[in-house]
């Protein structure tokens, strides 16, 4: 067992990444993609946690390669889940740089949950951008072309933000090892959370996100939902906890994507959209979770719990919206509907994924999220509790009712496909087990019990009661009538239809005005540039001209007196000089 | 030879609908049948009120059980009678309502980047496993 216990799983699943892209056989290529993740597994359930268990040294630095402790525990194994289920996902398409890039893109990410160290996490933190942008390029559009371009320019940036910020700390304290910052004052620190907030995808930040899923291949969407957002999740957790700034940033990230949720009419869009939503939940859990305190604590194993819960619903989800892109060639709300009546399995699937997002009792959201609302609300962040309720009916509009009722449910599209193929109705089916098995009531070592024995603070977690009978009347109070807001709302025609175009978002000011800019400034060039390269050409023969009039043997300085001007002058200069060290040295 | 029920016609020779008969409906031979097992009963017209009943009915319920229960939350005036419904309700209806200005304010026409249909294309090798 000795290497299996003390190797990083992820390393595994990036060099199998790499040798799947070089394995022509499908079948070969299949089992490596399923028996990965699953070796992958076995391997972290024999780790000993909170002991370096693979150090190197490279150029003076001290490297942790792997280790294991109770935050990145739950973290790895929901990326390892979730490589299993993306791979199951897949095995319908015969893509061998799909297949390798998708298993050494979660492989990465394992990579980089595990590291001990800063300079191994950029190296993994790379690599995840690296590996992902194939995901989208595959999908073989121009619009897609465009956008894996943009996406890995954003990557790249956050990659090179972090690289700077870890040039500071180990200035600041000859050490790389990753612990968790005390102030924001440090360079390092400011510049660390700036490119965490790039792949976490904060205000301002996010438009990668919409920009580049929806135009990532069918299998592609699934496998992006899980890997990049809450690696930045895990590592802000790390680095970051209980930093106030957090809790604002993340209620409103779970805020801003309801309202653009409302109106976009690509479905995989609109859960582009909840994902963001979503990692604003575990980004202000973070924000409250001052590990000094038992309620920090608690934060703490919301952001985590959510953390788990959502890789495999927000999966899910996108699983049956690719499901859906496959068989008809749209996810567009306003060319699908009535879709259950082909697809019935994909729809019950999606049913689960949308009760689990909005945090129904019995699905896995609703034991994760309560554990922030609690803690936020023990804080008395009155404001920022009421953000993440609001935000908490926002989910349950957009995910929780929009994505399935216009794809499978609403105006009949007339379309009749055929129902998903069988791996992915498997992968689908897994994950909406894995959704009720973790969000009903605790017994014997199963159901919520379960998860919350793998949080960072299982005695804080198992103290708290998810399923009381307040919290299930309150939590049901608010979906009930939010549903039948819904429903009222659709019956007097109050409900905004669903439109095609595009919905303007903060990247207008990159893809629009900044793009704009660059091409009229260009343009501008183009035109004046000659004109401007003629002048100077003209200013500078002119004086030149001048110059050697002035300067030349044959110049006028040169001629008249008895030893000609320019003498004179040199001397003149000499003098001056000679003055003014003798001036100076006084 | 069996006996053909008789047609019934009216004073005026048209035809008579028998009791009992209910209009033929149209199949949907491409159903699947587990559609029509799992989601039969939401083709019935009555559905969509039935639902809106039965829910309208469950959101009484859930208010009015509220007063039968003693809750005790971090933040005072959570503890109104039905606040989480009627924070449910607005918060939905004020995301659903702002949709309409927003709609007009943000949308655009689907090519507005220039860059072509977002729609990624099925790759030609994915075939049914």
């Amino acid at each position: 067992m000795g290497i299996l216990s003390t190797l990083n799983p992820g390393f595994v699943l990036v060099a199998l990444g790499i040798l799947t892209i070089a394995m022509p056989v499908r079948r070969v290529r299949q089992i490596l993609t399923i028996a990965a993740p699953v070796l992958g597994i076995f391997m972290l359930s024999l780790a000993d946690h909170e002991v370096n268990l693979a150090t190197a040294n490279a150029l003076g630095i001290d490297l942790i390669l792997y280790r294991v402790d109770s935050l990145n525990f739950i973290f790895g194994l929901a990326f390892l889940i979730a490589a299993l289920l993306n791979a199951i996902y897949a095995l319908h398409s015969d893509d061998r740089l799909q297949d390798g890039m998708a298993l050494a893109y979660a492989g990465a990410a394992v990579s980089a949950a595990f590291a001990g160290d800063l300079m191994t996490l950029f190296v993994f933190w790379e690599i995840t951008a690296v590996s992902s942008v194939f995901l989208i390029l595959r999908a073989g559009t121009k619009a897609a072309y465009y956008a894996s371009m943009r996406y890995l320019a954003i990557q790249i940036l956050s990659g090179v933000l972090l690289l700077d910020g870890i040039a500071y700390v180990y200035k600041a304290t000859n050490s790389l090892t990753i612990e968790a910052f005390t102030s924001l004052n440090d360079p390092g620190a400011m510049f660390i959370l700036l490119a965490i907030g790039i792949k976490a995808a904060f205000p301002f930040m996010h438009n990668w996100l919409q920009d580049s899923y929806p135009k990532a291949t069918v299998v592609g969407a699934v496998v992006l939902s899980a890997f990049t957002t809450k690696l930045a999740v895990l590592t802000c957790a790390r680095l970051f906890p209980g930093f106030d700034i957090l809790i604002w940033i993340g209620a409103v990230m779970t805020i801003f994507p309801v309202f653009f949720a409302v109106i976009e009419n690509d479905l995989r869009k609109v859960l582009a959209y909840s994902l963001n939503n979503q990692v604003g939940f575990m980004i202000c859990a973070i924000g409250v979770a001052d590990l000094t305190t038992k309620y920090g604590q608690l934060a703490m194993n919301g952001a985590a719990a959510h953390a788990f819960a959502h890789i495999i619903y927000k999966a899910l989800l996108f699983m049956s919206m690719g499901a859906v892109l496959y068989r008809t060639g749209t996810a567009k709300a306003s060319e699908l509907g009535g879709l259950y009546k082909s697809m019935p399995f994909t729809t019950v699937f999606c049913l689960i994924g949308a009760a689990s997002i909005s945090a129904f009792p019995l699905f896995s959201g609703f034991v994760a999220k309560s554990m922030t609302m609690s803690a936020v609300a023990h804080e008395g962040l009155i404001v920022v509790w009421l953000m993440l309720l609001f935000a908490s009916a926002g989910v349950l509009e957009h995910s929780g009712i929009k994505i399935p009722y216009f794809a499978f449910f609403g105006h009949d599209s007339g379309k009749r496909v055929k129902e998903a193929p069988f791996n992915m109705l498997l992968a689908m089916g897994l994950a909406a087990l894995i959704c009720i098995a973790i969000g009903l009531p605790s017994f014997a070592g199963l159901g919520y019990g379960w998860l919350y024995d793998l949080m960072p603070y299982p005695d804080v977690a198992n103290d708290y009661q998810p399923f009381t009978l307040s919290h299930i009347l309150t939590q049901l109070q608010l979906l009930v009538l939010a549903i039948l807001a819904f429903m009222l709302l659709k019956r007097f025609g109050l409900y905004p239809p669903e439109k095609p175009g595009t919905v303007l978002d903060f990247d207008w000011t990159y893809r629009k005005l900044g793009f704009g800019f660059a091409k009229w400034a260009g343009t501008v060039w183009a035109k004046t540039g000659p004109a401007m390269s003629h002048v100077a050409g003209s200013l500078g023969q002119a004086g030149f001209k001048r110059l050697e009039n002035a300067f030349s043997p044959q110049g006028q300085l040169s001629r008249g007196g008895l030893t000609g001007g320019m003498a004179i002058w040199a001397a003149a200069l000499l003098a001056a000089v000679m003055l003014l060290s003798f001036l100076s040295m006084n | 030879m069996s006996e053909e029920p008789p047609i019934e016609r009216d004073t005026s020779g048209r035809f008579v609908k028998p009791e009992g008969q209910t209009a033929a409906v149209e199949e949907d031979d491409a159903m699947h049948p587990m559609a029509k097992l799992l989601f039969g009963w939401v083709e019935a017209k009555s559905t969509p009120g039935i639902l809106l009943g039965a829910v309208l009915l469950l959101a009484l319920g859930l208010i009015a059980a509220d007063l039968l229960v003693d809750r005790h939350e971090y933040i005072e005036f959570a503890n109104a009678t039905g606040f989480f419904g009627f924070w449910g309700f607005g918060a939905f209806a004020l995301a659903v309502i702002s949709g309409w200005p927003l709609g007009r304010l943000l949308r655009r026409s689907e090519d507005y980047y220039g860059e072509g249909d977002d729609t990624p294309k099925v790759h030609p090798s994915e075939d049914d496993a």
